[in-house]
Protein backbone atom coordinates (compact mmCIF):
# COMPACT_ATOMS: atom_id res chain seq x y z
CA UNK A 1 0.00 0.00 0.00
CA UNK A 2 1.13 3.63 -0.72
CA UNK A 3 1.76 5.66 2.23
CA UNK A 4 2.91 8.58 0.16
CA UNK A 5 -0.52 9.29 -1.71
CA UNK A 6 -1.84 9.31 1.86
CA UNK A 7 0.71 12.10 2.55
CA UNK A 8 -0.92 14.06 0.04
CA UNK A 9 -4.50 13.14 0.28
CA UNK A 10 -3.82 14.79 3.42
CA UNK A 11 -3.07 17.71 1.96
CA UNK A 12 -6.06 17.94 -0.51
CA UNK A 13 -8.27 17.71 2.16
CA UNK A 14 -11.12 19.94 2.50
CA UNK A 15 -10.10 19.82 6.64
CA UNK A 16 -6.73 20.85 5.97
CA UNK A 17 -6.15 24.39 7.74
CA UNK A 18 -4.92 26.21 4.44
CA UNK A 19 -7.39 29.37 4.69
CA UNK A 20 -8.75 28.28 1.39
CA UNK A 21 -12.02 28.52 3.20
CA UNK A 22 -11.86 32.38 4.01
CA UNK A 23 -10.90 33.45 -0.12
CA UNK A 24 -13.47 33.34 -2.79
CA UNK A 25 -11.04 34.52 -5.36
CA UNK A 26 -13.32 37.21 -6.95
CA UNK A 27 -16.60 34.85 -6.54
CA UNK A 28 -18.31 36.58 -3.85
CA UNK A 29 -18.59 39.66 -6.38
CA UNK A 30 -20.07 38.10 -8.66
CA UNK A 31 -22.58 36.59 -6.11
CA UNK A 32 -23.07 40.45 -4.60
CA UNK A 33 -23.79 41.56 -8.75
CA UNK A 34 -25.95 38.56 -9.16
CA UNK A 35 -24.09 37.04 -11.77
CA UNK A 36 -23.26 33.54 -10.06
CA UNK A 37 -27.03 33.08 -8.50
CA UNK A 38 -27.27 29.16 -8.89
CA UNK A 39 -25.21 25.89 -9.55
CA UNK A 40 -25.50 26.60 -13.23
CA UNK A 41 -23.94 30.11 -13.56
CA UNK A 42 -21.53 28.80 -10.70
CA UNK A 43 -20.55 25.74 -12.60
CA UNK A 44 -20.00 28.25 -15.26
CA UNK A 45 -17.93 30.68 -13.37
CA UNK A 46 -15.84 28.07 -11.87
CA UNK A 47 -15.14 26.06 -15.41
CA UNK A 48 -13.82 30.05 -16.65
CA UNK A 49 -11.34 30.14 -13.50
CA UNK A 50 -10.15 26.56 -13.73
CA UNK A 51 -9.34 27.16 -17.64
CA UNK A 52 -7.80 30.57 -17.38
CA UNK A 53 -6.54 31.33 -13.74
CA UNK A 54 -5.79 27.34 -12.72
CA UNK A 55 -4.36 26.73 -16.56
CA UNK A 56 -2.08 29.54 -17.29
CA UNK A 57 -0.51 30.42 -13.23
CA UNK A 58 -0.61 27.98 -10.80
CA UNK A 59 -1.26 24.53 -12.91
CA UNK A 60 1.52 25.85 -15.06
CA UNK A 61 3.34 27.07 -12.22
CA UNK A 62 3.36 23.55 -10.23
CA UNK A 63 4.62 22.09 -14.22
CA UNK A 64 7.56 24.40 -14.01
CA UNK A 65 8.17 24.36 -10.22
CA UNK A 66 8.26 20.34 -10.81
CA UNK A 67 10.26 19.85 -13.60
CA UNK A 68 12.85 22.78 -11.74
CA UNK A 69 12.71 20.18 -8.46
CA UNK A 70 14.07 17.12 -11.05
CA UNK A 71 16.89 19.62 -12.61
CA UNK A 72 17.60 20.88 -8.87
CA UNK A 73 16.97 23.99 -10.45
CA UNK A 74 15.82 25.70 -6.88
CA UNK A 75 16.55 29.54 -8.50
CA UNK A 76 13.90 28.52 -11.09
CA UNK A 77 11.77 27.41 -7.64
CA UNK A 78 11.80 30.62 -6.19
CA UNK A 79 11.44 32.72 -9.78
CA UNK A 80 8.18 31.11 -9.93
CA UNK A 81 6.91 31.92 -6.48
CA UNK A 82 7.88 35.08 -7.52
CA UNK A 83 6.09 35.45 -10.98
CA UNK A 84 2.97 33.74 -9.25
CA UNK A 85 2.36 36.31 -6.70
CA UNK A 86 3.29 39.54 -8.89
CA UNK A 87 1.20 38.67 -11.89
CA UNK A 88 -1.42 38.40 -9.33
CA UNK A 89 -2.71 42.50 -10.19
CA UNK A 90 -5.52 41.90 -7.74
CA UNK A 91 -4.14 43.04 -4.32
CA UNK A 92 -6.32 40.87 -2.06
CA UNK A 93 -6.51 37.87 -3.72
CA UNK A 94 -2.84 37.93 -4.01
CA UNK A 95 -2.61 38.34 0.06
CA UNK A 96 -5.00 35.68 0.13
CA UNK A 97 -3.11 32.54 -2.13
CA UNK A 98 0.54 34.57 -0.04
CA UNK A 99 -1.69 33.94 3.29
CA UNK A 100 -2.50 30.53 2.22
CA UNK A 101 1.18 29.44 1.26
CA UNK A 102 2.34 31.03 4.32
CA UNK A 103 -0.02 28.59 6.68
CA UNK A 104 0.73 25.72 4.16
CA UNK A 105 4.32 25.66 4.27
CA UNK A 106 4.48 26.07 7.88
CA UNK A 107 2.32 22.80 8.55
CA UNK A 108 4.04 21.15 5.60
CA UNK A 109 7.23 21.79 7.63
CA UNK A 110 5.71 20.17 10.70
CA UNK A 111 4.58 17.27 8.96
CA UNK A 112 6.92 16.20 6.31
CA UNK A 113 10.70 16.26 6.38
CA UNK A 114 11.54 17.81 3.30
CA UNK A 115 14.94 19.72 2.74
CA UNK A 116 12.83 22.56 0.54
CA UNK A 117 10.16 22.66 2.23
CA UNK A 118 12.72 23.69 5.31
CA UNK A 119 14.17 26.32 2.12
CA UNK A 120 11.12 27.83 1.40
CA UNK A 121 9.72 28.43 5.11
CA UNK A 122 13.36 30.19 5.41
CA UNK A 123 13.08 31.86 2.22
CA UNK A 124 9.61 33.28 3.22
CA UNK A 125 10.84 34.44 6.64
CA UNK A 126 13.44 36.07 5.15
CA UNK A 127 11.21 38.00 2.81
CA UNK A 128 13.13 36.53 0.15
CA UNK A 129 9.97 34.67 -1.22
CA UNK A 130 6.22 35.46 -1.09
CA UNK A 131 4.99 31.85 -0.44
CA UNK A 132 2.36 29.79 -2.73
CA UNK A 133 0.26 26.88 -2.00
CA UNK A 134 1.17 26.11 -5.75
CA UNK A 135 4.81 25.86 -5.12
CA UNK A 136 4.24 23.96 -1.92
CA UNK A 137 2.51 21.34 -3.86
CA UNK A 138 5.14 20.86 -6.37
CA UNK A 139 7.85 20.17 -3.40
CA UNK A 140 5.73 17.64 -1.81
CA UNK A 141 4.63 16.12 -4.52
CA UNK A 142 8.00 15.36 -6.01
CA UNK A 143 8.98 14.67 -2.86
CA UNK A 144 6.33 11.73 -2.38
CA UNK A 145 7.30 10.78 -6.03
CA UNK A 146 3.82 11.39 -6.89
CA UNK A 147 3.98 12.25 -10.87
CA UNK A 148 4.23 15.70 -12.02
CA UNK A 149 0.44 15.17 -13.76
CA UNK A 150 -1.34 14.06 -10.98
CA UNK A 151 0.54 16.74 -8.38
CA UNK A 152 -1.52 19.31 -10.60
CA UNK A 153 -4.84 17.10 -10.86
CA UNK A 154 -4.52 17.17 -6.80
CA UNK A 155 -3.91 21.00 -6.94
CA UNK A 156 -6.80 21.62 -9.09
CA UNK A 157 -8.97 19.04 -7.60
CA UNK A 158 -8.37 20.74 -4.32
CA UNK A 159 -8.91 24.51 -5.28
CA UNK A 160 -12.47 22.96 -7.23
CA UNK A 161 -13.84 21.43 -3.77
CA UNK A 162 -12.36 24.63 -1.18
CA UNK A 163 -14.71 27.05 -3.94
CA UNK A 164 -17.33 24.77 -4.59
CA UNK A 165 -17.72 24.44 -0.53
CA UNK A 166 -16.99 28.53 -0.43
CA UNK A 167 -20.27 28.32 -3.24
CA UNK A 168 -22.53 26.45 -1.01
CA UNK A 169 -22.14 29.06 1.99
CA UNK A 170 -22.40 32.44 -0.41
CA UNK A 171 -24.44 31.45 -3.01
CA UNK A 172 -25.73 29.57 -1.53
CA UNK A 173 -26.33 26.31 -3.22
CA UNK A 174 -27.45 22.92 -1.31
CA UNK A 175 -24.78 20.33 -0.62
CA UNK A 176 -25.88 17.90 -3.17
CA UNK A 177 -25.63 20.44 -5.73
CA UNK A 178 -21.92 21.10 -5.11
CA UNK A 179 -21.32 17.48 -4.89
CA UNK A 180 -22.58 17.19 -8.14
CA UNK A 181 -20.95 19.78 -9.11
CA UNK A 182 -17.29 18.69 -8.09
CA UNK A 183 -18.53 14.97 -9.68
CA UNK A 184 -18.90 16.93 -12.73
CA UNK A 185 -15.86 18.75 -12.69
CA UNK A 186 -13.65 15.49 -12.92
CA UNK A 187 -13.17 15.07 -16.59
CA UNK A 188 -12.98 19.23 -16.92
CA UNK A 189 -9.60 18.40 -14.06
CA UNK A 190 -7.89 15.97 -16.57
CA UNK A 191 -8.38 18.09 -19.82
CA UNK A 192 -7.29 20.81 -17.58
CA UNK A 193 -3.82 18.80 -16.98
CA UNK A 194 -3.49 17.66 -20.49
CA UNK A 195 -4.05 21.71 -22.06
CA UNK A 196 -1.31 22.33 -18.93
CA UNK A 197 1.23 20.01 -20.56
CA UNK A 198 0.96 21.85 -23.84
CA UNK A 199 1.99 25.00 -22.34
CA UNK A 200 5.32 26.76 -21.58
CA UNK A 201 6.89 29.28 -19.49
CA UNK A 202 5.99 31.73 -22.27
CA UNK A 203 2.49 31.01 -21.82
CA UNK A 204 2.28 31.83 -17.91
CA UNK A 205 0.10 33.97 -16.60
CA UNK A 206 -2.44 35.25 -18.92
CA UNK A 207 -5.42 37.25 -17.49
CA UNK A 208 -8.95 36.55 -17.64
CA UNK A 209 -9.71 40.33 -17.36
CA UNK A 210 -13.67 40.05 -16.33
CA UNK A 211 -12.53 37.37 -12.92
CA UNK A 212 -9.14 39.75 -12.47
CA UNK A 213 -11.63 43.16 -12.69
CA UNK A 214 -14.42 40.90 -9.97
CA UNK A 215 -11.49 40.18 -7.89
CA UNK A 216 -10.08 43.83 -7.83
CA UNK A 217 -13.71 45.11 -6.77
CA UNK A 218 -13.54 42.66 -4.12
CA UNK A 219 -11.92 45.23 -2.17
CA UNK A 220 -14.66 47.57 -2.23
CA UNK A 221 -17.60 45.13 -2.00
CA UNK A 222 -20.29 45.85 0.84
CA UNK A 223 -21.04 42.68 2.64
CA UNK A 224 -18.12 39.97 2.75
CA UNK A 225 -17.52 36.71 3.81
CA UNK A 226 -14.54 36.31 2.84
CA UNK A 227 -11.27 38.27 2.42
CA UNK A 228 -11.01 37.91 -1.17
CA UNK B 1 20.04 41.85 -34.73
CA UNK B 2 20.65 44.84 -37.66
CA UNK B 3 18.39 47.78 -37.96
CA UNK B 4 17.59 45.56 -41.24
CA UNK B 5 15.81 43.01 -40.00
CA UNK B 6 12.93 44.87 -38.22
CA UNK B 7 10.66 46.86 -40.69
CA UNK B 8 10.93 49.90 -38.22
CA UNK B 9 13.44 50.72 -35.26
CA UNK B 10 12.96 53.83 -33.62
CA UNK B 11 15.37 54.83 -30.79
CA UNK B 12 14.68 58.36 -28.23
CA UNK B 13 17.10 59.04 -25.80
CA UNK B 14 16.22 61.91 -23.70
CA UNK B 15 18.43 63.99 -21.01
CA UNK B 16 17.68 66.70 -18.34
CA UNK B 17 19.46 70.21 -19.57
CA UNK B 18 19.13 72.98 -16.99
CA UNK B 19 15.28 71.64 -16.05
CA UNK B 20 14.30 70.91 -19.68
CA UNK B 21 14.38 67.49 -21.23
CA UNK B 22 15.87 67.36 -24.49
CA UNK B 23 16.79 64.43 -27.03
CA UNK B 24 20.40 63.05 -26.85
CA UNK B 25 19.99 60.99 -29.28
CA UNK B 26 17.14 60.43 -31.43
CA UNK B 27 16.93 57.70 -34.94
CA UNK B 28 14.48 55.99 -36.39
CA UNK B 29 14.25 53.96 -39.68
CA UNK B 30 12.22 52.37 -42.17
CA UNK B 31 8.65 51.50 -40.54
CA UNK B 32 8.44 54.00 -37.93
CA UNK B 33 8.81 57.63 -37.60
CA UNK B 34 8.75 60.41 -34.97
CA UNK B 35 8.42 64.00 -35.61
CA UNK B 36 10.49 66.82 -33.50
CA UNK B 37 8.64 67.11 -30.11
CA UNK B 38 6.41 69.23 -29.20
CA UNK B 39 6.42 70.92 -25.47
CA UNK B 40 3.49 71.88 -24.45
CA UNK B 41 3.00 74.59 -22.09
CA UNK B 42 6.56 75.54 -19.84
CA UNK B 43 6.71 71.87 -18.51
CA UNK B 44 9.82 71.68 -20.57
CA UNK B 45 8.74 68.34 -21.53
CA UNK B 46 8.68 66.98 -24.68
CA UNK B 47 6.37 65.01 -26.17
CA UNK B 48 7.07 62.89 -29.01
CA UNK B 49 4.47 61.11 -31.45
CA UNK B 50 5.48 57.77 -32.91
CA UNK B 51 4.43 57.55 -36.61
CA UNK B 52 3.89 54.03 -38.07
CA UNK B 53 4.95 55.14 -42.02
CA UNK B 54 2.85 52.51 -43.94
CA UNK B 55 -0.05 53.18 -42.25
CA UNK B 56 -0.73 50.16 -40.52
CA UNK B 57 0.93 46.82 -39.26
CA UNK B 58 1.29 43.67 -41.86
CA UNK B 59 1.89 40.24 -42.34
CA UNK B 60 4.98 39.32 -40.81
CA UNK B 61 5.69 42.44 -39.89
CA UNK B 62 8.56 43.31 -36.95
CA UNK B 63 8.84 46.49 -35.06
CA UNK B 64 11.46 48.06 -32.37
CA UNK B 65 11.07 50.87 -29.83
CA UNK B 66 14.36 51.84 -27.26
CA UNK B 67 13.49 54.33 -25.04
CA UNK B 68 16.06 55.91 -22.79
CA UNK B 69 15.07 58.75 -19.83
CA UNK B 70 18.16 59.90 -18.60
CA UNK B 71 18.81 61.00 -14.76
CA UNK B 72 16.22 63.55 -13.73
CA UNK B 73 14.23 63.79 -17.77
CA UNK B 74 11.20 63.38 -18.69
CA UNK B 75 9.16 62.17 -21.46
CA UNK B 76 5.69 62.01 -22.97
CA UNK B 77 5.50 59.66 -25.70
CA UNK B 78 2.32 58.22 -27.70
CA UNK B 79 1.41 57.82 -30.95
CA UNK B 80 0.00 59.83 -33.90
CA UNK B 81 -2.92 57.38 -34.42
CA UNK B 82 -4.31 53.71 -33.34
CA UNK B 83 -1.92 50.69 -34.37
CA UNK B 84 -3.58 48.42 -37.32
CA UNK B 85 -2.73 45.24 -37.07
CA UNK B 86 -4.27 43.58 -40.52
CA UNK B 87 -4.60 39.95 -41.84
CA UNK B 88 -1.55 37.83 -40.72
CA UNK B 89 -1.98 34.92 -42.29
CA UNK B 90 1.37 33.64 -41.91
CA UNK B 91 3.43 35.39 -39.32
CA UNK B 92 2.22 37.48 -36.67
CA UNK B 93 3.33 41.11 -35.99
CA UNK B 94 6.03 41.53 -33.37
CA UNK B 95 6.55 45.17 -31.72
CA UNK B 96 9.30 45.26 -29.08
CA UNK B 97 10.36 48.01 -26.82
CA UNK B 98 12.80 48.26 -24.23
CA UNK B 99 12.36 51.09 -21.90
CA UNK B 100 15.29 52.65 -19.43
CA UNK B 101 13.99 54.94 -16.83
CA UNK B 102 17.15 56.38 -15.24
CA UNK B 103 17.20 57.55 -11.58
CA UNK B 104 14.34 60.20 -10.98
CA UNK B 105 13.25 60.28 -14.54
CA UNK B 106 9.77 60.50 -15.32
CA UNK B 107 7.77 58.80 -18.89
CA UNK B 108 4.49 58.76 -19.60
CA UNK B 109 3.63 56.36 -22.50
CA UNK B 110 0.13 56.53 -23.47
CA UNK B 111 -0.37 54.96 -26.91
CA UNK B 112 -3.72 54.88 -29.32
CA UNK B 113 -5.32 51.40 -29.09
CA UNK B 114 -4.15 48.76 -30.91
CA UNK B 115 -6.57 47.64 -33.38
CA UNK B 116 -6.98 43.64 -34.53
CA UNK B 117 -8.34 43.39 -37.86
CA UNK B 118 -9.80 40.37 -39.11
CA UNK B 119 -7.91 37.68 -38.89
CA UNK B 120 -4.40 39.00 -37.18
CA UNK B 121 -2.17 38.21 -34.78
CA UNK B 122 -0.28 40.38 -32.65
CA UNK B 123 2.42 39.93 -30.70
CA UNK B 124 3.99 43.02 -28.13
CA UNK B 125 6.33 42.74 -25.80
CA UNK B 126 7.42 45.43 -23.16
CA UNK B 127 10.30 45.44 -20.52
CA UNK B 128 10.44 48.43 -19.09
CA UNK B 129 13.70 48.80 -16.02
CA UNK B 130 13.63 51.62 -13.67
CA UNK B 131 15.81 53.25 -11.19
CA UNK B 132 14.59 54.04 -7.46
CA UNK B 133 13.08 57.17 -7.59
CA UNK B 134 11.82 56.90 -10.99
CA UNK B 135 8.04 57.60 -12.31
CA UNK B 136 5.98 55.42 -14.78
CA UNK B 137 2.68 55.98 -16.57
CA UNK B 138 1.93 53.19 -19.14
CA UNK B 139 -1.33 52.59 -21.01
CA UNK B 140 -2.69 50.27 -23.53
CA UNK B 141 -6.24 49.42 -24.73
CA UNK B 142 -6.30 46.48 -27.16
CA UNK B 143 -10.27 46.61 -29.59
CA UNK B 144 -11.55 44.79 -32.53
CA UNK B 145 -11.38 46.24 -35.54
CA UNK B 146 -14.47 46.67 -37.60
CA UNK B 147 -14.94 44.06 -40.52
CA UNK B 148 -17.92 44.55 -43.30
CA UNK B 149 -19.21 40.96 -42.09
CA UNK B 150 -18.84 40.58 -38.42
CA UNK B 151 -19.43 44.48 -37.38
CA UNK B 152 -16.98 45.14 -34.37
CA UNK B 153 -17.24 41.60 -33.08
CA UNK B 154 -13.65 39.37 -32.11
CA UNK B 155 -12.44 38.75 -35.82
CA UNK B 156 -9.07 38.84 -35.02
CA UNK B 157 -7.18 36.53 -34.66
CA UNK B 158 -5.04 36.93 -31.28
CA UNK B 159 -4.08 40.28 -29.29
CA UNK B 160 -1.19 39.60 -27.00
CA UNK B 161 0.31 41.90 -24.87
CA UNK B 162 3.62 40.67 -22.06
CA UNK B 163 4.55 43.75 -20.02
CA UNK B 164 7.63 43.09 -17.77
CA UNK B 165 8.39 45.99 -15.55
CA UNK B 166 11.90 45.69 -13.19
CA UNK B 167 12.55 48.15 -10.49
CA UNK B 168 16.29 48.13 -9.62
CA UNK B 169 16.75 44.78 -11.48
CA UNK B 170 13.80 43.12 -9.54
CA UNK B 171 10.97 42.35 -11.55
CA UNK B 172 7.85 44.01 -9.98
CA UNK B 173 5.07 43.85 -12.86
CA UNK B 174 4.59 40.54 -14.67
CA UNK B 175 1.13 41.48 -16.73
CA UNK B 176 0.67 38.89 -20.08
CA UNK B 177 -2.72 39.58 -21.95
CA UNK B 178 -3.39 37.09 -24.24
CA UNK B 179 -7.23 37.32 -26.12
CA UNK B 180 -6.88 34.63 -28.63
CA UNK B 181 -11.21 34.83 -30.13
CA UNK B 182 -9.49 31.60 -32.39
CA UNK B 183 -9.33 29.53 -30.19
CA UNK B 184 -11.33 31.09 -26.93
CA UNK B 185 -14.62 31.86 -26.19
CA UNK B 186 -14.66 35.61 -25.20
CA UNK B 187 -17.95 36.99 -24.29
CA UNK B 188 -18.17 34.93 -21.01
CA UNK B 189 -18.57 35.49 -17.65
CA UNK B 190 -15.13 36.51 -15.74
CA UNK B 191 -13.93 36.45 -19.51
CA UNK B 192 -14.54 39.90 -22.10
CA UNK B 193 -18.15 39.69 -20.73
CA UNK B 194 -20.54 41.87 -22.48
CA UNK B 195 -17.40 43.42 -23.71
CA UNK B 196 -14.98 44.22 -26.65
CA UNK B 197 -12.67 46.67 -25.42
CA UNK B 198 -9.93 46.03 -22.74
CA UNK B 199 -7.30 48.41 -21.05
CA UNK B 200 -4.66 48.50 -18.74
CA UNK B 201 -3.19 51.52 -17.19
CA UNK B 202 -0.14 50.73 -14.66
CA UNK B 203 1.68 53.89 -12.85
CA UNK B 204 4.94 53.27 -10.46
CA UNK B 205 6.36 55.86 -8.00
CA UNK B 206 7.58 56.30 -4.80
CA UNK B 207 4.48 58.45 -3.64
CA UNK B 208 2.01 56.05 -4.31
CA UNK B 209 0.00 55.07 -1.07
CA UNK B 210 -3.15 53.30 -0.51
CA UNK B 211 -4.66 57.06 0.22
CA UNK B 212 -3.97 57.68 -3.17
CA UNK B 213 -5.34 54.34 -4.50
CA UNK B 214 -8.69 54.89 -2.33
CA UNK B 215 -9.08 58.93 -4.16
CA UNK B 216 -8.20 56.94 -7.96
CA UNK B 217 -11.00 55.01 -6.82
CA UNK B 218 -13.47 57.33 -5.90
CA UNK B 219 -12.62 59.18 -9.35
CA UNK B 220 -13.32 56.19 -11.27
CA UNK B 221 -16.39 55.51 -9.31
CA UNK B 222 -18.02 58.73 -10.36
CA UNK B 223 -17.55 58.71 -13.89
CA UNK B 224 -20.23 58.36 -15.78
CA UNK B 225 -19.84 55.37 -19.09
CA UNK B 226 -21.04 51.92 -19.68
CA UNK B 227 -17.68 50.08 -18.66
CA UNK B 228 -16.01 47.95 -15.91
CA UNK B 229 -12.81 48.88 -14.02
CA UNK B 230 -11.02 48.42 -11.27
CA UNK B 231 -7.96 49.46 -9.24
CA UNK B 232 -5.00 47.72 -7.04
CA UNK B 233 -2.13 47.82 -5.38
CA UNK B 234 1.08 46.34 -6.86
CA UNK B 235 3.65 44.33 -4.92
CA UNK B 236 5.53 47.78 -4.93
CA UNK B 237 4.54 51.49 -4.35
CA UNK B 238 2.38 51.54 -7.58
CA UNK B 239 -1.16 50.46 -9.00
CA UNK B 240 -2.76 48.66 -11.89
CA UNK B 241 -6.10 49.70 -13.38
CA UNK B 242 -8.18 47.79 -15.33
CA UNK B 243 -10.87 48.74 -17.84
CA UNK B 244 -13.60 46.75 -20.00
CA UNK B 245 -15.40 48.66 -22.38
CA UNK B 246 -17.11 48.75 -25.62
CA UNK B 247 -15.27 52.45 -26.48
CA UNK B 248 -12.01 53.75 -26.52
CA UNK B 249 -13.24 56.77 -25.05
CA UNK B 250 -14.59 55.28 -22.26
CA UNK B 251 -11.37 53.83 -21.41
CA UNK B 252 -9.37 56.82 -22.17
CA UNK B 253 -11.90 58.74 -20.05
CA UNK B 254 -11.05 56.46 -17.14
CA UNK B 255 -7.06 56.81 -17.73
CA UNK B 256 -7.18 60.39 -17.85
CA UNK B 257 -9.02 60.84 -15.00
CA UNK B 258 -6.32 58.84 -13.16
CA UNK B 259 -3.92 60.42 -14.83
CA UNK B 260 -5.25 64.25 -14.10
CA UNK B 261 -5.44 63.42 -10.54
CA UNK B 262 -1.90 61.94 -9.91
CA UNK B 263 -0.85 64.97 -12.18
CA UNK B 264 -2.77 68.07 -10.47
CA UNK B 265 -1.98 66.46 -7.15
CA UNK B 266 2.00 65.28 -7.49
CA UNK B 267 3.30 68.33 -10.38
CA UNK B 268 0.22 71.16 -9.53
CA UNK B 269 -1.17 71.09 -13.32
CA UNK B 270 -3.06 69.56 -15.80
CA UNK B 271 -1.37 66.97 -18.02
CA UNK B 272 -0.82 67.99 -21.81
CA UNK B 273 -4.12 67.76 -24.44
CA UNK B 274 -2.05 65.18 -26.75
CA UNK B 275 -3.99 67.16 -29.49
CA UNK B 276 -3.33 64.66 -32.71
CA UNK B 277 -5.80 65.75 -35.72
Amino acid sequence: MDKSLLSLFQLCDSNFPSGGFSHSFGLETFVQFDKVHDPDTFSQWLELFLNEQMVSADGLAIQIAYEALENDNLDKLWEMDHLLTIQNMSRETREGTKYMGRSMVKIADAIYDIENISLYKDRVKEKKSFAHTAIVFAIIGHHLKISKEETILYYLYTTVINLVQNAVRAIPIGQTAGQKIISDFQPKLIKAVEAIGQLEQQDFGTIAPGLELAQMQHERVNVRIFMS
Amino acid sequence: MSDSKWTGVLNIDIEDRGGRSVPKNVYFHDGLKVQRPIYHGNTGIPCYYILNVGGGYLDGDSYKIDVRVRENAKLTLTTLGATLIYKTPTKPVTQKTDIFLEEDSYLEYLPDPVIGYENASYRQFDNIYMKKGATLLYSDIVTPGWSSTKGQSFSYDMLQLKTNIYLEGKQVVYDHVKLEPAVQKMNVLGFMEDFTHLGTFIVLDEKIDDALINRLYEVIDELPGDFKAGISKLTTSGFTVRVLANKTQEIQSVISACHNLITKEWYDRIPNFLRKY
